[in-house]
């Protein structure tokens, strides 16, 4: 060993020997090691495990646009006199100011993209079914607080696509029944859209939304850990002439978290499981790495745009909603202007997301395979079906001739 | 120098002739793009199943030859469509659109090459693509893909017609014309639905010979009368005549064909009323004469057709969940019940007299329990709709409450009464007038203009005036 290196190792080992006194002294008061080593070697299904990289993709993008929306925190004010002057300052005079609008805007048009993918990959798989029922509640809920900070998010910029999205949206919810009138005064602060809608928006967007979004978050990550990644059924099939005797062998030596409890022997324990980390963790990184990088040059390619500014005065100015919210706007455009018809679609509307929250307990069957389950796959599939056509049928409006 | 002449006929034989050969064009049109869909999903499902399943590969391969035959003689029609029909009773009209959709029409021709090749490739080696079935789906795909585009390309010709938003537009604008896409999404299924309903329609008649074949045979070997095939093959276990074998093929595709037929129409009142709607805001009279006017009454047709079409697929799910004792099967016949109820209000006429004049004379314009003969409950909005919404849901349950039924294995192929394909037969029947009548009210919604607006169907003369309510009742 050359004298160098005899020095340097001389330096090195108190070095380290105080960084591990130290990390033993947290470990000791946090169970760190613990937590980390349960965090990283828990088992998960082997087969269809880059159709399970959606979750970790879903928080990564949430992370992202807690990220983006912190920096843009720092120049934005929510306030109708400069709103839209300090968008327009990040716009013109930020180096990076329209870049992280661009992410920002980026990152929300993925992410709906992708929580939306994870639920139906969830709802294929029937991974709902006991005893995941509050996994798939707190996932439902977490859907609708996504596109509600979307659509709030969409109201902010205070230009004219802001301004009139924010008309719109605060006029849908009068169309629900008894308390509909006050909702829309309470969220406009008054008849009409002002100041005070502005505030409230700000409010819901950066405060009341992601508050219960992190909740939910950490209840969704708890309940997954508790009762172990369902997967498919593929990973629950039996390759032996003995079913029973091979679904007992699999029960008795799952490793943690499983054998799941309460829940059908079968379905207890997957035929082969892998360690989270690395082979899982490498997936979740590399979709959830590519689809930043899509982010990033999208962000930086496209940015995000800003209308004039908001005037409640014009006349010409037709709103269009996020892509999104075609599907729903599409079926206001379809809806005749009848009382009793609006009100019919807002309970359709209101109905199915209230359907979709309680699926577990409206699809009863014990069979988890899509093609033994018709009586919930024909009824979703017509929805995603319609949902589809109304979203298409919205963009060839938007880009077609104007009646 | 040859002197111009009017070509010979009057309005109604050459309109005639026109509805006659395009009715019989698009009907071929519309089986062979849905036949090819339908044959990729039954050559994916055959693969995707460890036994093959032989009848999947069984019904994709008849499809292939009945889409050849089909196809041949559609070509044959197509062409005397064009050459006589178009060009030697319209010609003037189809000189002119032929200009402005040019790049449509030049699109669509294009397909028709692809569409020659791959038929024929397809229907002349099929056996020998046996071991290469990706490869046939691949082949099946790009087809779909070919039948398609030319769809779509002559959709935009037809929606150009209906909505042309103010003369000749160019060619980016015909495709984003607003009635193109809900008029393509709607035939995308339609298709899909009618080839279906034409699988069950034949599927039901070859049932019927096998299992009349059948009892002939059981009858001439001295045995008793069979009611079904079912009951047949368990008394002679072990030594199944061929005709029974055939009869539970035919019975299994006649099922097969009869759920796509019911479960892609169960999409077609929304996607018809999306229509209906761009139709109402691009070509408002044309909407007019549909809903109020002289065509109001052949879309009580239409509906009336729609409702039977849930009630014979209602009947014959009920029948053969009865017949297999299947769960819920007593809730399926009071749903068939239920059908027909919402039927028979949906196709409700708004006046109970022949024309608008004789309810006035009548009754004046009161509704029937003011001794009137106005009926509100027909008015579209919001009754009708409400009338659609009640047959898509109890069409839905209907559906999905057999395939439930048959995913649990609660029924079996062959064990059927003969009475139960009849309903097929219905079902078949039913579609191919639908859409027939949803061709003739289509066409007529823009009378007198053979372009809406802008070219009239009286000597083909172009005018300047703008379009009018057209006739019928108003309100």
């Amino acid at each position: 060993m050359k004298a160098s290196e005899r020095n340097r190792t001389r330096v090195g080992r108190p070095v380290q020997r105080r960084l591990k006194a130290t990390y033993s002294w947290f470990d000791e008061r946090t169970g760190a090691t613990e937590l980390l080593h349960k965090g990283l070697y828990e088992a998960v299904p082997s087969r269809g495990s880059w159709a399970y990289t959606l979750g970790s993709a879903t928080l990564v993008l949430i992370l992202l646009q807690v990220f983006t929306g912190i920096f843009l925190l720092l120049d934005f004010t929510p306030s109708v006199e400069s709103d839209w002057n300090s968008l327009d300052y990040l716009r013109t005079s930020d180096p990076f100011g329209n870049w992280v609008r661009g992410l920002h805007l980026w990152g929300a048009y993925t992410l709906i993209l992708v929580i939306g993918l994870h639920m139906m990959r969830t709802f294929l798989s029937a991974s709902y079914k006991r005893p995941r029922e509050l996994n798939w509640i707190s996932g439902a809920v977490l859907f609708f607080l996504v596109l509600g900070l979307a659509i709030t998010g969409a109201m902010l910029p205070w230009d004219q696509a802001g301004y009139w999205t924010t008309v719109v949206v605060t006029n849908i919810v009068h169309y629900f029944p008894l308390i509909g009138d006050g909702l829309r005064q309470l969220w406009r602060g008054g008849d009409f859209v002002g100041p005070l809608t502005l505030t409230r928006t700000f409010a819901i967007h950066v405060w009341v939304l992601p508050f219960l979004l992190l909740t939910f978050i950490g209840a969704h990550i708890y309940l997954l850990r508790r009762h172990g990644e369902f997967g498919a059924w593929i990973n629950y099939d039996t390759v032996s002439d003995n079913p029973d005797r091979e679904i007992g062998e699999r029960v008795r030596h799952a490793e943690p978290p499983y054998p799941t409890r309460r829940i059908e022997r079968r379905y207890a324990a997957p035929r082969k499981t892998d360690d989270f980390f690395p082979n899982q963790l490498f997936k979740d990184t590399v979709v959830s790495l590519g689809l930043v990088l899509i982010i990033f040059v999208m962000g930086l390619l496209s940015g995000a745009p800003l209308d004039a500014p908001a005037d409640s005065a014009t006349l010409s100015y037709v709103p269009t909603p996020e892509w999104f919210f075609l599907p729903l706007d599409q079926f206001l455009v379809l809806t005749p202007h009848n009382p009793l018809i609006a009100v019919g679609v807002f309970l359709i509307v209101g109905g199915g997301a209230l359907a979709m929250l309680l699926l577990p307990f409206l699809d009863r069957s014990r069979d988890r395979r899509p093609t033994r389950r018709p009586e919930v796959l024909v009824p979703v599939m017509l929805v995603v079906f319609i949902v589809i056509f109304m979203a298409v049928l919205g963009v060839n409006r938007l880009y077609s001739l104007s009646p | 120098m040859i002197a111009l002449t009017q070509v010979g006929g009057n309005l109604l034989t050459n309109g005639l002739l026109v509805a006659v050969v395009a009715l019989a064009h698009v009907q071929i049109a519309a089986f062979l793009i849905g036949a090819s869909t339908l044959m990729i999903v039954s050559e994916s499902v055959s693969l995707a199943r460890r036994d093959r399943d032989p009848r999947h590969d069984r019904l994709a391969h008849g499809l292939i030859k009945s889409s050849l035959f089909v196809f041949s003689f559609g070509a044959a029609l197509a062409i005397f469509f064009v050459l006589f029909v178009l060009s030697g009773v319209w010609g003037r009209f189809f000189v002119d659109l032929s200009r402005i959709t040019f790049w449509s029409f030049f699109l669509e021709a294009i397909t028709f090459f692809g569409e020659v090749v791959l038929i024929y490739t397809l229907y002349a080696n099929w056996d020998r693509l046996d071991n290469h079935r990706l490869g046939r789906i691949g082949l099946l795909v790009l087809l779909n893909i070919m039948q398609f585009l030319q769809f779509f390309w002559i959709d935009v010709v037809a929606s150009y017609m209906l909505t042309p938003n103010g003369g000749e537009l160019n060619f980016l604008n015909q495709v984003l014309n607003p009635t193109n896409l809900p008029l393509s999404l709607h035939r995308v299924v339609g298709n899909v639905a009618w080839a279906g309903a034409a699988v069950a329609l034949v599927a039901g008649f070859r049932y019927l010979r096998a299992t009349r074949r059948l009892e002939r045979t059981s009858r001439l070997s001295g045995g008793a009368p069979a009611l079904s095939v079912g009951a047949m093959a368990a008394g002679n276990a072990g030594a199944e005549p061929p005709e029974a074998a055939q009869a539970r093929y035919w019975d299994w595709a006649g099922q097969w064909g009869a759920i796509w037929a019911i479960g892609l129409s169960l999409l077609q009142p929304f996607l018809g009323y999306s229509y209906a709607k761009e139709i109402q805001l691009h070509a408002y009279p044309s909407w007019y004469s549909m809903m109020f006017g002289d065509l109001s009454n052949v879309f009580l047709v239409q509906i009336t057709l729609l409702g039977l079409i849930f009630v014979a697929g209602a009947l014959y799910f009920w029948r053969r969940m009865k017949e297999a004792g299947a769960q819920h099967h007593r809730l399926q016949g009071i749903v068939a019940i239920g059908l027909i109820l919402v039927t028979a209000f949906a196709a409700l006429p708004a006046w109970f007299a022949p024309t608008y004049a004789d309810a006035v004379a009548a009754a004046g314009n009161k509704p029937f329990w003011e001794g009137g003969l106005l009926n509100p409950f027909a008015y579209f909005i919001p009754y009708k709709v409400g009338a659609l919404f009640a047959l898509m849901t109890l069409g839905l349950w209907s559906l999905t409450s057999y395939l439930r039924a048959y995913s649990r294995g609660q029924l079996r192929p062959g064990l059927v009464g003969r009475r139960t394909q009849f309903t097929l037969l219905t079902l078949g029947v039913a579609v191919s007038v639908m859409m027939m009548v949803m061709g003739v009210i289509r066409e007529h919604a823009r009378q007198p203009y053979l372009i809406n607006g802008e070219l009239t169907i009286n000597q083909q003369q172009i005018t300047n005036n703008s379009a009018s309510p057209v006739g019928g009742t108003s309100r």
